[in-house]
């Protein structure tokens, strides 16, 4: 029935004023409507994505888009409410509209495209699946670990991977499965497992918040998996995907374009070209197009920085895990990631 | 004639007398308790030497962590409230304080036999819940709003136990008694819904309630997360305390009811006077087991997304600088749940010995 609506709406507005057509987006008007942004956090704390700082408010590279998007949206970095949830409960919560996007670390795959009913963001974040060894096996990839032992959380997808991609570049080892990961942990400082698989980016969070001696350890080159990790919302609202999007992509030209948090007003005064004066919204166009105001994107710079800044802030150099950009770099400088056309 | 002391040893002097006896008594057990003494010594001397001697104590001091210090209680100090209050609004903690007092107040209330009315005690709980309820929420008394998604830690944790206990007690003597009433359908309606309940997993239940039911139910009965599983929880311990009580009532034969009936009683009456208390005592043993796992199952929220105190300890080790000293926290959390569920032991000891001497 709301999809028979949606599509009705979307045909009308179509034939009467094409030209703002992705404005009737019902989840944005619904978010309008309540004045409040109701975003995903976690059930504890996911490092350097979901985290919760010492005056209880929540902060990451997740909860710093969906202030981005909020303010986007509202106008008000702060008009949101985090509403914490399991990884099992994320979906449910948001087909049900306990949740109006999830910004959780959740990849992209083509079940949750398909069969969930979920529509995806452009990627904001690649993250593979690496191994850490002991720095002492002197090792730099995989075909090092022959005849060892290598260590995996139980039942995770990370365990298949791992198996996999053993056997399929044919090295000889022992596969360990432990229950959880405070026990593979131990198990791998206990010198029980020469080497363990893990997400990138929680590797390199181990590495730097649990390990005495960092240097002591080595994440393999090998990449057993890059997952494009997206936003995701209800199928079916594409207007609101238009919007996720374009809050995605105006993070990463700002980022191209140098314009921070701290230079942004001075840029939009005085625009250094054209992409910057329509960014900023110096020249009309960026938010009539997705009905929203058209300095909202100079807004969300000036309240949560560009994406070189949010990432730096909570993962990479200005954080405690000292993450590098890597894949994630903008493709100028050797990344993955890159904006659409702001034409 | 000579003169008999009779006053009696004392306590001490007995258990010293029986200790010796039992375990000196020979070679073979001073053997075993020298070394079960040894063992135990070396363990409280490890954990004194890591909890408090080898300690760091402040926030300030944490770079002293780690390498060969003791705990790190640094993290505790630093953390606490986000253990203690979850993701509420850090100006607004004296409202959680509070809220967390007037639960605690209310359970304890109840526990007083004075208060055992049902009047009496239907007061106290509205009281009590709306007291909880208004201070957490907080929008009725025109302080800032906080919805229940902002809601966490010990205090909700408190709040998720009391009401669950104390909306699923009377559920659960409703249930029981269903169970034994005489008109068929009504006792097959209980006998179903026990089993039902009883068969499927607490997580399975309070997941539905929690994200499934919002899928299918009108909005108008949707109301808070919060409700919702409270009302699956309180259903699933009704289920299981319904048996409880039904054991309590096999206890008693049914001549009590016939006499009851024989003095012209009313069913309430004699139900009132002369069997419930009686149920009561019999089933208190495995009810106080039912309320202390009640009270640790309440833990199991967190994978429904909410911030119980597990979860926000969860949280409180979940970044970078304190992510090393999970153990501390976990410590923490656990003697909190120690300290409540003790305490919830002993009022159980207590009634024991107060319905003992009802019983003679």
């Amino acid at each position: 029935m709301k999809k028979f609506i949606t599509a009705g709406t979307l045909a009308l507005t179509g034939a009467i004023a094409p030209q703002i057509a992705s404005a009737q987006s019902a989840t944005v008007q619904q978010i309008v409507e309540r004045g409040t942004m109701l975003c995903s956090g976690h059930n504890g704390s996911y490092f350097g994505f979901v985290e919760v700082n010492d005056q209880n408010e929540w902060k990451g590279l997740d909860i710093d888009l969906c202030r981005a998007l909020t303010t986007a949206i509202l106008g008000d970095p702060d008009a949101n409410q985090i509403v914490p949830l399991s990884w099992a409960q994320r979906f449910p919560a948001l087909q049900s509209g306990d949740v109006d996007v999830i910004i959780k670390a959740t990849g992209w795959t083509m079940g949750r495209d398909t069969e969930l009913g979920l529509q995806f963001s452009l990627p904001y974040f690649f993250g593979g699946t690496q191994f850490m060894a002991h720095g002492d096996l002197g090792i730099t990839d995989a075909t090092g670990l022959e005849g060892g032992t290598v260590c995996v959380e139980a039942g995770t997808s990370i365990e298949r991977l791992a198996a996999n991609y053993m056997t399929t570049i044919g090295v000889e080892h022992t596969m360990v499965s432990y229950e959880s990961q405070a026990e593979l942990r131990s198990a791998y400082l206990a010198n029980r497992c020469d080497a363990f698989a893990g997400w990138g980016p929680n590797l390199a969070v181990l590495r730097a918040t649990e390990l005495d001696n960092p240097d002591a350890h080595t994440i393999l080159s090998d990449q057993l998996s890059s997952e494009p990790i997206s936003a995701a919302m209800r199928q079916g609202d594409d207007g609101f995907v238009d919007t996720v999007n374009w809050m995605l992509a105006s993070l990463l030209i700002a980022e191209e374009e140098g314009v921070t948090s701290a230079n942004v007003e001075e840029m939009a005064a005085t625009p250094p070209n054209p992409r910057v004066a329509r960014l900023l919204g110096a020249e009309p166009g960026m938010g009539e197009r997705l009905g929203l105001r058209d300095t909202w994107a100079k807004e969300m710079i000036a309240a949560v920085g560009n994406f070189a800044e949010i990432y730096d802030r909570n993962l990479g150099k200005d954080s405690p895990y000292g993450l590098e950009r890597g894949l994630n770099s903008l493709w100028s400088e050797g990344g993955v990631l890159y904006a659409p056309i702001l034409d | 004639m000579s003169i008999v002391n009779v006053s009696r040893p004392s306590k001490f002097d007995v258990a010293r007398r029986t200790f010796i006896r039992n375990g000196f008594g020979s070679p073979l057990a001073t053997l075993i308790s020298l070394f079960v003494i040894a063992g135990l010594a070396y363990l409280g001397w490890a954990m004194l030497d890591w909890a408090i001697l080898r300690a760091v104590w402040n926030e300030e001091n944490v770079s002293r962590c780690g390498g060969h210090a003791g705990a790190c209680w640094s993290v505790i100090d630093a953390r606490h409230r986000l253990i203690l209050f979850g993701t509420y609004p850090f100006d607004e903690h004296w409202r959680s304080t509070l809220a967390a007092i007037a639960i605690v107040v209310t359970v304890m209330v109840s526990c007083l036999p004075f208060i055992w009315r049902a009047r009496r005690l239907a007061v106290l709980w509205v009281a009590g819940f709306a007291t909880y309820y208004l201070l957490m929420e907080g929008s009725l008394l025109g302080l800032p709003q906080v919805t229940t998604d902002g809601w966490g830690g010990l205090s909700l944790t408190l709040f998720l136990f009391a009401a669950v206990v104390l909306l699923g007690m009377p559920m659960g003597l409703g249930l029981a008694l269903m169970r034994r009433s005489e008109m068929p359908v009504v006792r097959w309606f209980a006998t179903i819904l026990i089993d039902t309940v009883r068969s499927l997993p607490l997580v399975t239940t309070l997941f539905t309630a929690a994200v499934v039911m919002p899928l299918f139910l009108p909005n108008w009965l949707e109301g808070d997360k919060i409700w919702r599983v409270i009302v699956a929880f309180a259903m699933f311990f009704a289920a299981y305390q319904a048996e409880v009580f039904r054991g309590g009532f096999q206890a008693i034969s049914k001549g009590q009811f016939e006499a009851g009936r024989a003095l012209g009683l009313n069913y309430w009456s004699i139900l009132g006077r002369i069997v419930l208390p009686q149920v009561f005592r019999h089933a208190l043993p495995s009810t106080i087991n039912m309320i202390v796992v009640t009270f640790k199952e309440t833990a199991i929220v967190t994978i429904i997304g909410f911030f119980d105190i597990l979860a926000s300890g969860k949280a409180a080790y979940g970044t970078a600088v304190w992510a090393p000293y999970y153990i501390e926290v976990l410590v923490f959390v656990a003697a909190i749940y120690w300290v409540f569920i003790f305490l919830l032991g002993q009022y159980g000891e207590y009634l024991k010995s107060r319905m003992a001497l009802a019983a003679h």
